[in-house]
């Protein structure tokens, strides 16, 4: 069973969002770790850079593939997670909390409207097994 | 019954290679074009390392130097391949593409399954590896070529094809190398640590195979690309039309060329130098 917490917002490249006002706090789901495996190694932009939305934001690899994290939203990265650096294995263990990427000045929150909720998230994951 | 395009076999540098890759990956996404099997050589040997290596730590750069030999980032994971005498395959498909299940290792699988279906045509039985496993004892960590990974070809126990992936929004570019023939120690004399080069060389040729070695040198690159071409068709139910790069294609492979694969930045220092923007 995957963890979907009530409390984030989902992206359909497999990315959370936890909302604090105008902050908002980026990772990648439990589905996707899963599905990615043992992460091995990770690339992520640094602090004072801007991230776009539907554009990457970073990089990570597993089973010898580089896979490009999409960024949910528009904004200056504000933060970035040095712990997952130092111990990548944190974003298989613990992919919704201490495993989070970076925090994310936004510039619209509007942006926000096109990101699923817990339950639109799970029908999402239904649909993508099935096409599978 | 899918129609997918064949870029056929053609040499070029490697610069070249790795952006043709790139773009036709990166058009992929933007435009959600069929399907692309593309065959290619090497125009000279080049070293080329995977996305996430440190060139200066796991590369000897004098070696490739005193060599002759170049060195080229990938903008795929895994390990360092000295590329020579090979036949290099590409797949690029986009997420609406029924073949391919969403996930990395099941690609591989798929795409090995296409691959040893078309060397079953030349007389190669080639088997899907299992398992991955660690390298071991004198093996040469650096080296795609030290170890299989899952799903990856073996031919009695030992690796003939190295492949590696790239994916973003659900697309992705999957290359490899086929062995037409392999040189071990030329191998470690490129790729560090060096360790008892003699061992590491005789290990290295214990756990790798080749085309040539197989067919005791009777097929050539343009008999392998036709036997690859309809492993594809035959394992997927498709048929290929020979293209080329669209304009779009060229530009932006020009374009990744000129700022990426030629810039020292990128092939030396890797991602943290340098900005995609594309």
């Amino acid at each position: 069973m995957k963890l979907i917490p009530e409390d984030l917002l989902y992206s359909r490249e497999h990315v959370w969002v936890r909302v604090e006002g105008d902050l908002a706090t980026i990772g990648v789901t439990d589905y996707a770790q899963e599905k990615l495996g043992e992460i091995i190694s990770l690339d992520l932009p640094e602090a004072d850079s801007y991230v776009e939305r539907d554009e990457p934001f970073g990089s990570i690899e597993s089973a010898k593939a580089v896979v490009e994290l999409i960024s949910p939203v528009s904004g200056v990265v504000i933060s970035v997670n040095e712990d997952i650096t130092d111990d990548i294995g944190i974003v298989n263990s613990d992919p919704h909390d201490t495993g989070w990427m970076i925090i994310v000045e936004m510039d619209d929150q509007e942006e926000l409207d096109d990101l699923l909720d817990t339950r639109g998230y799970q029908e999402f994951l239904i649909q993508e097994t099935e096409a599978d | 019954m899918d129609v997918w395009r064949l870029l056929p076999f053609r040499k070029a540098d490697a610069a070249e290679n790795m952006a043709v890759d790139e773009a036709i990956f990166r058009e992929s996404i933007r435009r959600k074009v069929s399907p692309t099997l593309r065959f290619y050589g090497w125009l000279t040997p080049v070293v080329s390392i995977g996305y996430f290596q440190d060139a200066r730590r796991e590369i000897d750069i004098e070696g490739c130097r005193r060599l002759g030999i170049g060195l080229v980032r990938r903008p795929t994971g895994g390990k360092a391949v000295l590329h020579d005498q090979e036949l290099t395959y590409a797949v690029v498909a986009s997420p609406e593409q029924s073949h391919f299940p969403p996930d990395i290792l099941r690609t591989y699988r798929v795409i090995s399954n296409c691959l040893a279906r078309g060397l079953s045509g030349i007389g190669i039985r080639a088997e899907l590896k299992a398992e991955g496993r660690s390298p071991a004892g004198e093996s040469l960590r650096t080296s795609c070529f030290s170890t299989p990974s899952r799903y990856e070809l073996l031919v009695n126990g030992r690796k003939l094809c190295g492949s590696s992936q790239m994916r973003s929004h659900g697309a992705f570019l999957q290359h490899g190398a086929l062995l037409m023939a392999f040189d071990p120690q030329r191998t470690c004399a490129v790729m560090l640590p060096h360790r008892e080069l003699e061992k590491q060389a005789a290990r290295l040729a214990e756990s790798v195979t080749t085309v040539g070695e197989l067919t005791g040198g009777s097929v050539d690159e343009p008999a392998l690309c036709r036997s690859l071409r309809e492993g594809f068709e035959q394992e997927l139910g498709i048929r290929f039309e020979e293209g080329g790069l669209t304009a779009e294609e060229e530009a932006l492979s020009r374009e990744l060329m000129a700022k990426k694969y030629r810039n020292d930045n990128w092939n030396w220092e890797g991602s943290q130098s340098w900005m995609s923007g594309f």
